[in-house]
């Protein structure tokens, strides 16, 4: 479903927009089209339905418009749409502009069922709504009508449902329909108009500061929150700032899209992320804002974005600076081969068996060789899963395998190391059976400490979809609206801490050091695959198997003692 | 009862069953839970720490050295009161601790059982470690890749954390160490890798026409 219904400068649909030889609405439509989107159904106003049929024919996909003449109107349509869809259901803005690739990261991965685009950061897109999204689940989500607290996210204007979902979207939609039909609730018109005079002031602050540059579609990252509330109160803009504010202010009262990802929100779905990485994404409203997209949409590079993002992002250090840089290109050159990730996991468990037998003999030869063969095996197993998110091919098996060969790795090198050991005399059965252990407790700890934590998340209550704010204020509906006024918008100010126990605060103070290079140390502490398999290949090659495991009990108890300190402060402060 | 089939949406693994289905009970702790558990209001893991301490001091101060009586009495003890933990439910704050403190308290009991038992048990404990690690990990991957938990007959024949521990008690007082290992070892590995072909193969029968990833492309 694509909704056309934000006017643009000429006062038709900014949607119509010319765009090269089509326009806007129709770019995305051939893109859906490459995406394997079998239908495409166009909500706009009744008096635009003309200016948009051109748009529809010949674009590889069936599409047709729906004319309606009110935003409750469109979240029925909606509703009816997605009642009748036979599969996944995508909800976006029809006058987005951004690159395929960042469309496909959200429709075609499997790994989000439900979820948005979204970009991270707090305050990345003047416009754009903001979400709060905890281990990757949205939590909280912004609409004209709804503000969140602590945002660390914005809503880029699309979002997925999965079938398995999609009953809820019907019910969300036909509830938002009820309440935007009559008098808005209580708090929501202020909502928006604080919004409004947010915007302004941002656009304010951007005119005074940067006065070329001032530009509401760049790229997030060069806008910072460096806003002076005080000196901005009642700011000046510029004409055609001014008409952006009301364009955007008029549009934003349209808004199903935002409406409907609050109401998913709400209603308690699990609503995961796909990020824009280093992606294009605009949505420009008038002929300036087209033009700047047009400009700046060839310096984002789609393939490197794509090669970028088959890494994972969690990875450790040993695995970040000394395998990924290089075998992303070997994921390349596999997928160019037209190799696949399942290909790629049996090679590299046969090369683990290998280093496995090699570390067997015993010998000084047999256990540098183990030690190389087992740095080869290691960097095949990063190949895999980039390739699979490279390659797009991800299967469960396949994601089952790669998981269970790891560990099959890792435990016949232990098995080949102390056979090795026995053989010259050495026997560390004790020791091996210790570090086998000990990385599967550890492992345990890895698996059940965040179904805990997201099983807390999915039991949060959720305000009621009537509150235009999110968490605890919402309890205390009367009274801050008015003072709203002069506070900073929760968009852009911070809220005042709420008071905190001891637990909390050490753990702030912890987690303050995560944007520097103490990030990279505390990674190393935990010692993640990377940094285990080195370990074992450096000790296990300069000196015995004996040396290794002292080493891997060493390690990987202090590791195991400071993940569960760790985590066991973060289950009481919370 | 056959498999516990989580539904495939979104939730699944947000359901609280998920994280009890990691602890791997067996008959035996289930029982004991039944008939012990539930007068005690401790939190699953208070329980678990009361069911280790003494294992853990026992191997600290005696280590190989240790008598089989006290092995055997030590053990028991584990038993016993981790096995009444399996009626105390996991939603106090420390739930995701219970899990790996049984690893822990299975994985030390069996690898002590070894030592004490001396010649070439250690090596018959590391296979076995393998089988059960196996099966572990399997429980975890199964249920983040095909979406269900392991089926009721498997979890009952692989005799859960509390039937190994008290098989190894047994065997190591019958002085049936370490050939007893390694029979189980073999066991439990057919057993439990046979629980991974018999469940892959369901899931391939049950979900291809059903609900294919590679087809389910958005409207």
């Amino acid at each position: 479903v694509l909704i056309a219904t934000a006017a643009g400068e000429q006062g038709g649909p900014a949607a119509a927009q010319r765009w090269d030889d089509a326009t806007v609405l129709g770019r995305l439509l051939d893109q859906f089209a490459g995406l394997g989107v079998i239908g495409v159904h166009v909500i706009t106003r009744r008096p635009w339905a003309p200016a948009l049929e051109p748009s529809l024919a010949d674009r590889g996909v069936p599409a047709r418009v729906h004319a309606s003449e009110s935003a409750a109107e469109d979240l029925r349509a909606v509703a009816e749409i997605a009642r009748a869809a036979p599969r996944a259901v995508v909800v976006a803005y029809g006058d987005i502009v951004t690159q395929s690739e960042v469309l496909a990261g959200l429709l075609i991965d499997p790994r989000v069922t439900t979820g948005i685009l979204a970009t991270l950061g707090r305050v990345a897109r003047p416009f754009g709504f903001r979400v709060r999204s905890r281990r990757g689940r949205v939590v909280s989500a912004g609409s004209p009508y709804h503000s969140v607290r602590a945002p660390n996210g914005t809503f880029l204007g699309i979002f997925k449902v999965s079938p398995s979902d999609r009953e809820r979207l019907v019910a969300a939609a036909e509830r938002l329909a009820a309440l935007v039909e009559g008098p808005l609730p209580e708090g929501w018109e202020e909502e928006l108009a604080a919004k409004a005079a947010n915007w302004r002031r941002i656009l304010a602050a951007r005119a005074s500061a940067l006065h070329e540059e001032a530009d509401a579609e760049a790229e997030p990252e060069e806008e910072g929150p460096a806003l002076d509330h005080e000196a901005l109160a009642d700011p000046n803009l510029p004409p055609e700032a001014d008409a952006e504010v009301e364009r955007r202010r008029l549009s934003a009262a349209q808004d199903v899209t935002a409406l409907l990802l609050v109401g998913l929100v709400r209603d308690g779905v699990h609503v995961g992320q796909s990020r824009l990485r280093s992606l294009f994404w605009a949505r420009p409203l008038s002929a300036g804002g087209l033009e700047r997209a047009k400009e700046q949409i060839g310096e984002h590079d789609e393939e490197k974005a794509l090669l970028d993002a088959a890494v994972k992002g969690s990875d450790g250090f040993f695995t970040t600076f000394f395998v990924s840089p290089y075998s992303r290109y070997i994921a390349r050159w596999a997928a160019r081969r037209g190799l696949t990730p399942n290909q790629v996991t049996l090679v590299s468990l046969a090369v683990g068996v290998a280093a496995a037998a090699a570390f067997a003999t015993g010998q000084r030869s047999g256990l540098v060789a183990g030690a190389i063969l087992l740095q080869i095996a290691f960097t095949l197993d990063c190949v895999d899963g980039q390739l699979a998110r490279y390659s797009r091919q991800f299967s469960k098996l396949g994601a089952w395998l790669d998981s269970i060969f790891d560990r099959t790795k890792e435990y016949l090198v232990f098995a080949g190391l102390a056979i090795g050991a026995s053989r010259v005399g050495d026997p560390v059965w004790l020791l091996a059976g210790a570090a086998l252990s000990l990385q599967t407790v550890r492992h345990s700890i890895d698996f059940s400490y965040p179904l805990a934590r997201h099983q807390v998340l999915a039991a949060a209550p959720q305000p009621p979809l009537e509150a235009p704010l999110d968490s605890r204020r919402a309890a205390a509906p009367a009274q801050p609206v008015e003072a709203r006024e002069t506070d900073p918008p929760p968009e852009v100010g911070e809220m005042a801490p709420p008071p905190r126990g001891l637990p909390s605060r050490i753990r702030g103070l912890w987690r303050a050091g995560d944007r520097t290079p103490m990030r990279w140390l505390k990674k190393i502490i935990q010692f993640p695959i990377g940094e285990r398999f080195a370990a074992i290949s450096v000790t296990a090659a300069l000196f015995d198997p004996h040396t290794t495991f002292v080493v891997m009990l060493a390690w990987g108890g202090f590791a195991i003692a400071y993940v569960l300190a760790g985590r066991t402060l973060r289950s009481l402060a919370t | 009862m056959s498999a516990t089939t989580v539904p495939k949406d979104s939730d699944a693994t947000e359901r609280p069953s998920v994280l009890e289905n990691y602890r791997d009970d067996g008959p035996l702790a289930t029982a004991l839970g039944r008939a012990l558990g539930r007068g005690v209001k401790l939190p699953a893991i208070a329980l678990l720490l009361v069911a280790g301490l003494p294992l853990l001091v026992a191997i600290v101060l005696k280590g190989e050295g240790a008598s089989t009586g006290l092995v055997a009495g030590v053990l028991a003890w584990a038993v016993l009161a981790g096995g009444s933990a399996s009626a105390r439910p996991l939603t106090d704050r420390l739930r995701w601790a219970a899990p790996p403190a049984l690893r822990a308290l299975e994985y030390a009991g069996l690898l002590w059982i070894a030592a004490v038992a001396g010649g070439d048990s250690l090596p018959a404990a590391f296979a076995l470690l393998c089988a059960i690690t196996y099966h572990h990990y399997e429980s975890v991957y199964g249920l983040r890749h095909r979406g269900v938990t392991p089926p009721a007959w498997a979890r009952a024949a692989g005799l859960g954390w509390d039937g190994r521990l008290l098989l190894g008690v047994v065997l190591l007082l019958a002085g049936g160490l370490p050939a007893g290992f390694y029979v189980a070892a073999a066991l439990l590995a057919v057993l439990f890798m046979g629980e991974t072909v018999v469940e892959w193969r369901r899931f391939r029968l049950g979900q291809q026409p059903a609900y294919d990833d590679e087809e389910d492309d958005p409207d």
